[in-house]
């Protein structure tokens, strides 16, 4: 059984980083959050705008990824950044102090001047990194891991090297007990029926077949077909023709196994296995709700090459071809564009990318943590008013 | 008399009020490396933001729109629009509909084969302009030449009793003085539609305000579906509310509703829609070319615009929490005094004083979806 040492949390689960971050709540408290991390080194911002909007649903899902977020196992502690008599602020520390995480909201308002808000944030952001600096690794085992799978940037590549590369890799870790997040609704539109040929049993097919068309016809209603956004631009260039060639070659990262479940953005799964994600085909908010769902780890293809990461999990960057390899390395973990060259089979980039996997659970930093690629955006359902 | 003030007269006639260099990102995922371009130069700015890829219609159509707008902004100097490649928003679209008055280029990371080579090749680019930005000068002009934006956050009946006589001054000089005036229609202004009507010639501007008087037409999740609206009707309190931050603006005709980054095509008072997230309407503001932004609020704000100098209105406060952040404090002074005072400042802000949100350099950027990613 493969292993690795991580960091234990108070509800169970185990980190493969021990981040400390800040977030804000409403859009107006971005610039503080951004300053605030910076009083303290180490720290690491989680930006964004989503904290005002129209929808229930928008509102709910943003909560729901801000609590993953904060209450993720590669994070030791987060701070919120809140507005006066904030709602979201404290609905999340509600919920994650029920689970026992390590987190604490400073709130803004006119009754207290900004230099003792910033103070005390500054304060607790400092005990929290000397905290997370005395916590120990235990050694936990592969199948307390969840991978997320994502890709960016595809090219006609993409469905024969990096994608069947990262199935193989994921069929290995579901095959030892692990956890393995297939995402992308846009990205398995016309290629659904192979999905829930697989599901475990005919209510998870079904589910799978039903979240595929909601997002189908919700785009429709809107009047817009989803085929002149995606394949996108660069899809074309990369030699990607229409979307169910995209789609079969995205689902190729989910290997064979066995479908377990089909779960909402940003939810954490209840079954171990190969799990089906509703995201949209934007990588960022993607990678976003894999994350707050609470993959430790994310494998992402790339043809064209996209820097892309996240502020909490590592993103393991596959390169579909060699060329792309030899002009953008920065960018790149795993080479599969090896596959084509003949050097090697589909089978070894896989084991190579597990080995990627467990040498990143061990601390070993990827290219898009060493270039601070923290992007954050949360999957936006409808207007903002 | 005549009041002027010094700004940066551009080639396309407009006139900034400050002379930044923009570093705009195409899409979220160049965003890192726009930033990481602009913070090495003082004069420029980082214009990131969460959209650009996996949009469709109308919604696509709005964050393309918004970033021509911020880009053609007269406080912006020139424009370096920084992109990933693959995205929906292409780089070569935006350079398409930018007005060529100003330097504006494009790079692209896929294009540059990395981060690296395109941070080199960026700060390349906006070395040279930065050797320009510092020879340009300053000139007197005219007030006619601001276009000022005004926006109400968290306020309260109280607040806008003793603010409104002095801020509905300052606009009625603005507008003696030929400048234009965009105000945020917000969701708490809203329910003053039926009075504000009265104040436009235009029958279709007067037509849209009574319909968002009667009520505000909040969608229902299922109408994403298809099915079917509310409306919503105001109570008496929310009426008198919206009658009082109607009179901000005094009493002067109102020319056109503006959507999202439409630019006003006449002097005088505008309406624009406005979300209830500040950083969303200041950027509409911005991509719609006002190059000031006048803000009113109970408690001070704690961010403003990346790109334009948002020039903070309280009432007194007694804790005074936060007084650093707000840039001109209701006082007990005459109402005549105080207009003269606040405008003083507003030209003051205009030629270059810095506001106090930037002087804690705080400052965003964000683009409104009006429908949802995929």
């Amino acid at each position: 059984m493969k292993t690795f040492e991580g960091y234990r949390r108070p509800n169970g689960s185990i980190g493969v980083r021990n981040h400390v971050i800040v977030i804000n709540t409403v859009g107006e408290l971005a610039s503080f959050t951004k300053k605030m991390a910076q009083l303290v080194p180490g720290v690491i911002p989680v930006v964004h705008q989503s904290g005002e909007a129209q929808f229930k649903e928008d509102y709910e899902q943003t909560i729901r990824t801000l609590k993953g977020t904060a209450g993720h196992p590669n994070v030791s502690g987060a701070l919120f950044l809140g507005m006066g008599e904030d709602k979201l602020a404290k609905e999340i520390e509600e919920l994650l102090k029920d689970e026992n995480h390590h987190i604490h909201v400073v709130y803004f308002n006119k009754d207290k001047p900004i230099t003792e808000v910033l103070k005390e944030g500054k304060e607790w952001l400092e005990k929290a990194m000397e905290r997370s600096k005395a916590e120990t690794k235990v050694t936990a085992d592969v199948t307390e891991l969840i991978i997320g799978l994502e890709c960016g940037g595809s090219d006609a590549w993409s469905g024969v090297t990096a994608n069947p590369a990262i199935g193989a890799c994921s069929d290995s870790i579901v095959r030892d007990g692990g956890t393995s997040i297939l995402a992308e609704t846009t990205e398995a539109i016309g290629a659904e029926h192979i999905l829930a040929q697989r599901a475990v049993n005919p209510e998870v097919g079904k589910k799978l077949l039903r979240v595929v068309k909601e997002y189908e016809n919700r785009i429709r209603a809107t009047g817009e077909d989803i085929r002149s956004a995606n394949p996108t631009p660069g899809n074309m260039a990369g030699g990607l023709t229409t979307l169910e060639e995209k789609s079969l070659g995205c689902i190729k990262k989910g290997g064979n196994s066995t479908l377990m479940e089909v779960i909402e953005y940003a939810k954490t799964p209840s079954e171990k296995g190969f799990i089906f994600m509703d995201t949209p085909g934007y990588d960022v908010e993607s990678v976003a709700g894999l994350a707050a769902g609470g993959a430790q780890i994310v494998l992402f293809s790339t043809g064209k090459g996209s820097p892309t990461g996240s502020p909490i999990v590592p993103v393991i960057k596959i390169g579909t071809n060699q060329r792309l390899y030899e002009i953008m390395s920065e960018h790149i973990d795993v080479n599969a564009g090896k596959i084509i060259e003949g050097l090697n089979t589909i089978e070894e980039i896989g084991e190579e990318i597990y080995g990627k996997v467990m040498t990143t659970a061990n601390g070993s930093i990827t290219a898009s943590e060493k270039h601070k690629n923290q992007e954050f955006a949360i999957w936006r359902l409808a207007e903002t008013k | 008399m005549a009041y002027t003030f010094e700004g940066y007269l551009r080639k396309d006639g407009t006139v900034g009020t400050r002379n930044y260099i923009g570093v705009v990102s195409s899409v979220v995922c160049s965003s890192v490396i726009a930033k990481e371009i602009s913070d090495r130069f003082p004069k420029a700015i980082p214009i990131v933001h969460a959209n650009g890829c996996a949009q469709l219609g109308d919604d696509f159509q709005l964050t393309k729109n918004m970033l021509v707008g911020v880009a053609s902004n007269p406080n912006l100097h020139s424009a370096l629009l920084v992109g990933l490649g693959c995205e929906t928003n292409q780089v070569s679209g935006l350079l398409h509909s930018i007005p060529k008055t100003k330097p504006v280029k494009g790079i692209g990371i896929q294009q540059m084969a990395g981060g690296e080579n395109t941070v080199n090749r960026g700060v390349e680019i906006i070395g040279k302009w930065s050797n320009e930005v510092d020879e340009e000068k300053r000139e007197r002009l005219p007030l006619s030449n601001l276009t000022v934006g005004i926006v109400t956050i968290d306020t309260d009946e109280d607040t806008l009793r003793k603010v409104t006589p002095v801020v509905g001054g300052l606009i009625n000089l603005l507008i003696q003085n030929d400048a234009t005036v965009v105000m945020g229609l917000s969701e708490t202004l809203e329910p003053a539609g039926l009075l504000l009507a009265k104040r436009t010639n235009h029958e279709e501007v007067a037509n849209r305000l009574r319909k968002l008087g009667e009520g505000v037409e909040r969608k229902q999740w299922k109408e994403i579906k298809k099915e079917h609206s509310t409306v919503l009707g105001f109570t008496e309190e929310e009426k008198t509310f919206a009658i009082l931050e109607s009179e901000l603006t005094g009493a002067n005709p109102i020319n056109s509703l503006l959507n999202y980054n439409e630019k006003p095509q006449s002097k005088g008072l505008h309406l624009s829609s406005a979300t209830t997230n500040i950083v969303e309407t200041f950027s509409t503001m911005a991509s719609s070319g006002c190059n000031i932004v006048l803000v009113v609020s109970s408690r001070g704000i704690l961010t403003g615009s990346i790109a334009l100098p948002c020039m903070t209105i309280s009432p007194e406060s007694k804790s005074g929490a936060f007084d650093e952040l707000t840039d001109y404090i209701i006082t007990e002074e005459s109402t005549d005094v105080q207009v003269e005072k606040l405008m003083n400042e507003l030209i003051a802000i205009s030629s270059g004083k810095q506001t106090s949100l930037e002087k804690f350099e705080l400052g965003e950027f964000s683009i409104p979806h009006i429908g949802t990613t995929f």
